[in-house]
């Protein structure tokens, strides 16, 4: 007898092709999900529109960033340059109107910056890395980075119901559909 | 997505055109600008008094090479297009297509500058070239050394075999363009081979756009101070023209979307690929801007730095400070938001704010040299160096305002002529359906 304990995940349903997934996303949304995915092997152009996903939060995070890089960098110029150990060539004045001569440390910054809350600011709103992810425990899952389209409904979503959601998904076209269930 | 999947049933069978008798009288009124003003500007070149014709001849330098850069980004956007095998725009490359046909006529506009009672004004170097008593060469190795260094390309043989090239061309290069596709529009079968045709002929006559963006720069702008050089000249032009020629072809379609054209093709998608590239070139352009001022700065070279003492002193300065805020940092952060690039409305207001800054970009690029190049030449006639000529203004106006009119009048002509859209196109449907 095992004696692991199994929670729910949710419903995973294939579809045939790219335009079907498409257009069952689109009845997903309309029906008001909310904690559910798409996966298919390439990105579908127009998907984030048929599934309702709002805009991300992420550019502002790196307009922020960057500013941060600009501004560090600035500061690490000036007070270098200018107030700790001012650098005279070709009789050329430091000062605050040196300011051009600081634009490369400074635009090289906002770039690293912006670069590094990009890569950072995605993985932590994606939640990458992770170690495992329960979708991995359906064997047909597997063939969503080949040549399989799923739709996953998760159970914590507050209009999942057992049999209802199950009906919706074959209703829209979905065949394989099973449920899945993580170890807890 | 708002709108439904476009077939080949929302595609105009024979095309999109024009109701020529809509913007008839706008023409009309148009082309008698351009005539009356082209008069005026004929008189004002070659037979008004010496104190009117040489700020002149600055003010037509200034208006022909402000609308030559328009017409060079039509040419460029349709090779871009071609040549980069794009799909994404086929819906909107007759408008770049109208736009670089324009090339030609706007050319025409430049033929004052080749004649020497002109020149005479502006480009010092051939006034010490045609002072010469015999061989022009040795001439220069007695009163101008650096003439002399710089003889293998600044002659007069070579200026004007030059010249014609450019105009004669680009020229080709976009009529032949524009030929091979509006006759897909007709085509009863239509196939794919004019668009690899098209493809093909794109690659190496980019070659003469970049040749002639960068060339009829040094040519007919950075000649006007012969010891001044800058690498950088060719793709600054070239920043400026890519981008304001995108602003002209943003105002183009949705002025056509709001007379009820273009309609199953383009949508919120294809503004936003244009914002995108409006917002990227500002960029571009502020890159390039600064580069070629930064450089300068730092190695701080006689021959270099006269470019901008003569326009970051006294009141030309204050163009200079309003140049990079007005035309990097206000557009910049406005162009970042993406729900105006893919309103038409909002778009067109900041198409038409960029072409603003196009114009006070080249009017700091021409008109600062004016007061001194002919306080150089004639200071019998023109007095001493000064900064500006008063009363000079005026003719900046009218030679804007003839060749902006005859502008206007041969890009509209051209949109008339022929189908809005490439409507046989094979990549018309992807074009219409794009997402971005």
């Amino acid at each position: 007898m095992s004696t692991t304990r199994k929670r729910v995940y949710g419903y995973l349903a294939e579809f045939k092709s790219a335009s079907a997934l498409y257009k069952a996303a689109e009845k997903i949304r309309d029906a008001g999900f909310r904690k559910w995915d798409c996966y298919s092997p390439y990105p579908i152009h127009g998907l984030d529109g048929a599934m309702g996903l709002k805009r991300s939060i992420l550019p502002w995070f790196v307009f922020f960033g960057g500013m941060t890089g600009c501004a560090t960098a600035f500061a690490l110029a000036y007070s270098t340059q200018v107030v700790i150990y001012p650098t005279i060539v070709q009789a050329k004045p430091a000062n605050i109107f040196t300011v051009p001569a600081f634009f490369p440390v400074m635009f090289e910054l906002t770039i690293l910056f912006s670069g590094f809350t990009v890569l950072f600011g995605l993985l932590a709103l994606i939640q990458l890395p992770r170690l495992n992810h329960p979708l991995f425990a359906s064997k047909q899952f597997h063939r969503a980075t080949d040549d399989g389209f799923f739709i996953a409904i998760e159970a914590r979503d507050p209009k999942f119901s057992p049999n209802q959601t199950k009906e919706l998904l074959a209703e829209i076209g979905g065949a394989n559909i099973e449920l899945v269930e993580e170890e807890d | 997505m708002a709108h439904h999947h476009v077939t080949s049933a929302d595609i105009a069978i024979d095309g999109d055109h024009l109701d020529a008798s809509k913007f008839s009288k706008v023409k009309t009124i148009a082309m008698a600008l351009a005539a009356g003003g082209t008069l005026v500007s004929l008189y004002l070149l070659f037979f008004a008094p010496e104190k009117v014709r040489g700020p002149f001849a600055y003010s037509w330098l200034f208006a022909f090479y402000f609308f030559l850069t328009l017409s060079i980004g039509g040419c460029f956007w349709t090779l871009l297009h071609n040549v980069s095998n794009s799909g994404w725009g086929t819906s909107v490359r007759r408008t770049f297509e109208n736009l670089g046909s324009t090339y030609p006529w706007m050319f025409l506009f430049g033929l004052p500058l080749l004649c020497p009672d002109v020149q005479q004004y502006l480009y010092e170097w051939m006034n010490t070239h045609r002072a010469a008593p015999g061989a022009v060469k040795e001439h220069l190795h007695h009163v101008d050394h650096l003439l002399y260094n710089k003889y293998w390309y600044m002659n007069l043989p070579f200026w004007y075999g030059r010249v014609i090239f450019w105009g004669v061309g680009l020229s080709l290069v976009i009529i032949g363009l524009r030929k091979l596709s509006i006759a897909q529009d007709t085509d009863p079968t239509p196939g794919t081979k004019r668009l690899f045709q098209a493809r093909f002929h794109s690659t190496y006559t980019l070659i003469i756009f970049a040749l002639t963006i960068t060339f009829t720069g040094f040519d007919f702008l950075m000649g006007l101070d012969y010891k001044w050089f800058s690498t950088m000249w060719g793709v600054y032009l070239f920043a400026g023209s890519a981008l304001n020629s995108m602003a002209v072809i943003i105002l183009v379609c949705a002025w056509l979307r709001s007379q009820g054209h273009l309609k199953n093709v383009t949508g919120p998608e294809h503004f936003h690929i244009m914002g995108k590239l409006l917002f990227a070139f500002t960029v571009f352009w502020a890159y390039i801007a600064f580069s070629q001022y930064f450089l300068i700065w730092y190695a701080n070279i006689t021959e270099e730095t006269s470019y901008f003492l003569i326009r970051n002193t006294g009141n030309w300065n204050t163009g200079m400070i309003a140049l990079v805020f007005g035309h990097f940092v206000i557009p910049f952060v406005i162009l970042l938001q993406a729900w105006l690039k893919r309103n038409p409305k909002t778009l067109s207001i900041m198409a038409v704010y960029t072409l603003a800054m196009h114009v006070l970009d080249h009017y700091l690029i021409t008109i600062p040299e004016r007061g001194i190049s002919l306080g150089n030449i004639k200071p019998e006639v023109f007095g001493g160096i000064q900064p500006s000529i008063p009363g000079a203004f005026w003719g900046d106006i009218l030679a804007f305002v003839t060749i902006g009119a005859a502008f206007l009048f041969f890009l509209l002509r051209a949109i008339g002529q022929h189908s809005l859209y490439p409507n046989r196109d094979p990549r018309i449907l992807e074009s219409a359906n794009l997402s971005n």
